[in-house]
């Protein structure tokens, strides 16, 4: 059994790391032989995507539980959803409080997560529920976007004539799917809404390829999170990704569409 | 941990941010409202019937979601992306980029980290290109579109992705 303790330093002697995110080194005790190795944290410098970096390593060295002094809610969930018992509020030196572990003192007065055991059904139901949770918080985090699109196309079945939407878009191929491809690399967002968007486009006679490229560019061109993409990944990088990403969509509306017409015939 | 109190600032403040534009339909619904209620009424009895098109399939999204999130956990994905190189490196950060979830934002910051220990420009733009397949919401696509035309658009998109993956690599420091 392989324990992780969050901690300030990499011997025995060295004190448990207070947060489990940013502690300086993870030291990782077999249980039974108290072999042990010291790994430092490589989130422990970065403010951001700390606790990711800390998850994924503990995750990696096949720990069965961590000791730390305190865990973010997410970062305890990202543990126990990988089977890894998590006990908080642990001080001490590592020594001293390993000790305590082996003892089971430290089960009695400290915040003790329980790790999910896989193949119990009991913990299966608790998964099931954790993830009925993330995923109802998902859906209804789409729903605001998605009853104001299906409102606003409601709005243009009404409102909006075919001549309007035919001076846009001509019904020649060529140039539909090219205004397509500019609509939907201006538009973010869940791609279910440009499903919708596209859906609702046929039904007025706009071509396929036009609509093929809405869905593509939708989600593969984003001029509205151009610049976090810019912060995050370089000016370079987010300008040649989307430029050339705008002429892949086209090229993959125009390949699709000929597919399928010759394989409808 | 640090960074959980703004983290949560800004989960407040994108969950405000995402009720602008249903509130901005629903004013300008007002406004043709006050102005020709017959066309505002036919216009909500539509939006109702573009919404019964979608509550079933909205329905199949939900269940996979489900599912997804049982199997799927972020950390794996995370293990998957920017370790191996090659033929494994590109199946695999094709791979997280089809079953990741969330918006694209949310995953700038780690696909920044992976970057930085060394993950390629090429597979970082073939994980952001794959996301344009979405399997939990096929049900919708499939709805609207049939599924035909959703495996040949699938089969397409994914290999868009590495073509502009390819690109991109090429174009930056790769």
């Amino acid at each position: 059994m392989r324990i992780a303790i969050s901690a300030d330093g990499p011997n025995l002697e060295s004190k448990v790391g207070q947060r489990f995110g940013t502690s300086k080194y993870f030291v990782i005790i077999d249980k039974e032989t108290m072999a042990f190795e010291s790994v430092p944290n490589p989130g422990a410098s970065s403010l951001h995507g700390a606790g990711v970096e800390a998850i994924v390593l503990v995750v990696s060295k096949k720990v069965d539980t961590v000791l730390t002094g305190y865990c973010s809610p997410t970062a305890m969930n990202h543990l126990l959803n990988n089977g890894i018992e998590i006990l908080t509020g642990v001080e001490g030196s590592i020594s001293e409080v390993v000790e305590k572990y082996k003892k089971g003192e430290l089960m009695e007065n400290m915040g003790v997560e329980h790790k999910i055991e896989s193949g119990s059904s009991e913990i299966n139901r608790v998964v099931f529920i954790r993830s009925l949770k993330s995923s109802a918080r998902q859906f209804v985090n789409i729903l605001p976007t998605l009853s104001g699109v299906v409102l606003l196309i409601g709005m243009f079945n009404t409102l909006l004539s075919k001549e309007l939407l035919s001076s846009v878009f001509s019904g020649n191929a060529a140039p539909d799917t090219l205004w397509g491809a500019c609509f939907g690399s201006i538009f973010a967002g869940n791609p279910v809404n440009s499903y919708i968007i596209g859906g609702e486009l046929l039904k007025y006679g706009i071509s396929l390829f036009a609509v093929t490229a809405i869905i593509i560019t939708w989600v593969t061109v984003g001029l509205v999170q151009m610049p976090a993409e810019m912060a995050a990944l370089g000016r370079r990088f987010a300008l040649v990704r989307n430029i050339v990403s705008f002429f892949i969509a086209i090229a993959i509306s125009i390949l699709t569409v000929t597919v399928l017409n010759f394989i409808i015939g | 941990m640090n960074g959980e109190k703004s983290q949560s600032i800004t989960w407040k403040k994108r969950v405000i941010r995402s009720f602008i534009f249903p509130f901005l339909v629903l004013l300008i619904y007002g406004v043709l409202f006050a102005v020709m209620p017959e066309k505002a009424i036919a216009a909500f009895s539509s939006s109702e019937r573009v919404l019964l098109n979608i509550i079933v399939p909205l329905g199949f999204v939900f269940i996979l979601l489900v599912v997804f999130n049982i199997f799927l956990k972020p950390v794996n994905i995370i293990k998957f992306l920017g370790k191996e190189s090659g033929i494994k490196g590109m199946v695999l950060s094709s791979a997280a980029g089809i079953v990741s979830v969330g918006p694209v934002y949310a995953w700038y910051p780690l696909l920044k980290e992976l970057r930085e220990k060394g993950a390629m420009n090429f597979l970082i733009a073939v994980f952001i290109n794959s996301r344009a397949v979405k399997p939990f919401l096929l049900p919708v696509m499939i709805s609207y579109f049939g599924l035909k035309y959703v495996i040949i658009l699938t089969i397409f998109t994914i290999a868009g992705s590495f073509v502009a993956g390819y690109f991109t690599g090429a174009l930056t420091k790769d």
